[in-house]
């Protein structure tokens, strides 16, 4: 890790395009896969802000960074499960109606 | 302009590319395949950046089982409604765009005043660098996880047995559909008669190794977790109606047995969640390993409980 301010700016680059997505997107999987890029920029800040020890990266961060990710994986499941049930039940993909466009005059 | 740098940039330019080929444009499908790569390169990054342990994590759980979670997700979505809706208007994408810019700018100016503001060592590192070899392991993630934050852990242990309850909960008693397994070929049956023993010996060298070397419990769950959801596919595994008793047992093993040596301590006097020995490490993460590579394999197949078949 020569150089932490070039993963500085992937992270914010990952967010900014995993926030666009989240906003955009209609399809809830869609959604949920920008969530989880928005996940990984955020795990990139966490280790890599704490910087270098001794040639190694800080074990409490990649600690921390192991559990959030096998949390992400839970909750992923959590709300893929959800937008099945959702599809399920009134067969929509989407939180929102189909003629989003018109009503806002898109 | 050194190698480091050429590398950092080959990594940092490739992120960006795929994590914008996985979320905007093109069809979901696209988008899933390329947000499993986006997850493989990320592995790839870890591990240049020195994290092997986030590496395989991240290539394992990351993009490995998230991936065929989404899949298996997209699937039974494709059986319910084959319509994807389309993007928002044009309108609402320069709203999108403007929110994104000030996201990114707020990460950005975060991550590198962090940077900025690094000296030296923390005190935390420090003090647990001097404190690992008590414990006897050699590997310091493991000793984070298990012996000195060990309550963030147990509540992650904790919050994987809540996601598979709210899963259960929120499919109701149904079980879910699952993709037909491929009818009987000697191909298959040579893949699963190989990779299954092999994926047992490598999430048991994983867990094993992990107190000293890169590896661990998380690790070694999530290879039985691509084992089962392998054996799923391959029709080795169907879903069961009902969770049989050797199922609870394996759902809850982790938390159970996490909490039941964290709370013995305070019968020698110790606080509560102090590790007694090495002997401790090694069953709280055989039980972890159990526990989450199940949970995951009930998720994907979204089933209460898994039953062998014979073919």
């Amino acid at each position: 890790m020569n150089h932490p301010e070039i993963w500085m700016v992937v992270a914010a680059g990952l967010f900014g395009i995993g926030l666009y997505s989240l906003v955009i997107a209609r399809h809830l999987l869609r959604q949920i896969i920008a969530i989880k890029v928005m996940g990984s920029a955020v795990f990139l800040v966490l280790v890599v802000s704490v910087g270098l020890i001794d040639g190694a990266l800080d074990g409490i961060a990649q600690a921390l960074v192991l559990t959030g990710i096998v949390i992400a994986v839970a909750a992923v499941a959590f709300a893929l499960a959800l937008v099945v049930a959702l599809a399920e039940q009134t067969g929509s993909v989407s939180l929102e109606p189909e003629d989003q466009d018109r009503v806002d005059g898109g | 302009m050194t190698w480091a740098l050429i590398v950092d940039l080959l990594l940092a330019g490739g992120l960006l590319f795929l994590a914008w080929q996985a979320l905007v444009g093109g069809t979901l499908f696209r988008g899933i395949v390329m947000f499993v790569v986006f997850g493989m390169v990320l592995a790839l990054a870890w591990a240049w950046l020195g994290s092997p342990d986030l590496a395989m994590a991240e290539a394992a759980i990351g993009a490995g089982v998230t991936g065929a979670l989404i899949l298996v997700a997209y699937w039974r979505l494709k059986r319910v409604n084959s319509i994807e809706p389309r993007d928002c208007s044009p309108a609402r994408s320069r709203v999108a765009l403007v929110i994104a810019v000030l996201g990114a700018a707020l990460v950005a100016v975060v991550g590198l005043a962090a940077v900025a503001a690094l000296e030296g060592e923390a005190d935390a590192a420090r003090l647990m660098k001097d404190a690992l070899p008590d414990t006897g392991l050699g590997n310091p993630i493991t000793g984070v996880l298990i012996v000195f934050r060990n309550l963030d852990t147990l509540l992650e242990v904790a919050v994987v047995l809540a996601a598979y309850v709210a899963a259960r909960a929120a499919l109701g008693t149904a079980t879910a559909q699952l993709p037909l397994p491929p009818s009987k070929t000697p191909l298959l049956e040579a893949l699963v008669a190989t990779v299954a023993p092999v994926a047992v010996v490598v999430a048991v060298y994983l867990l094993k190794a992990g107190s000293q070397l890169p590896g661990g419990a998380f690790q070694a769950s999530a290879t039985l977790a691509a084992l089962g959801v392998m054996l799923v596919l391959a029709g080795r595994l169907g879903p069961a109606p009902d969770a049989g008793l050797l199922t609870r047992i394996g759902v809850v093993a982790g938390t159970l047995v996490f909490c039941v040596i964290g709370l013995g301590a305070l019968m020698v006097d110790q606080p509560v969640l102090a590790i007694p020995g090495i002997w401790a490490v090694y069953l709280i993460e055989t039980a972890m390993m159990v526990s989450i590579g199940l949970t995951l394999v009930l998720l994907f197949a979204g089933s209460a409980g898994l039953v062998g078949r014979r073919r």
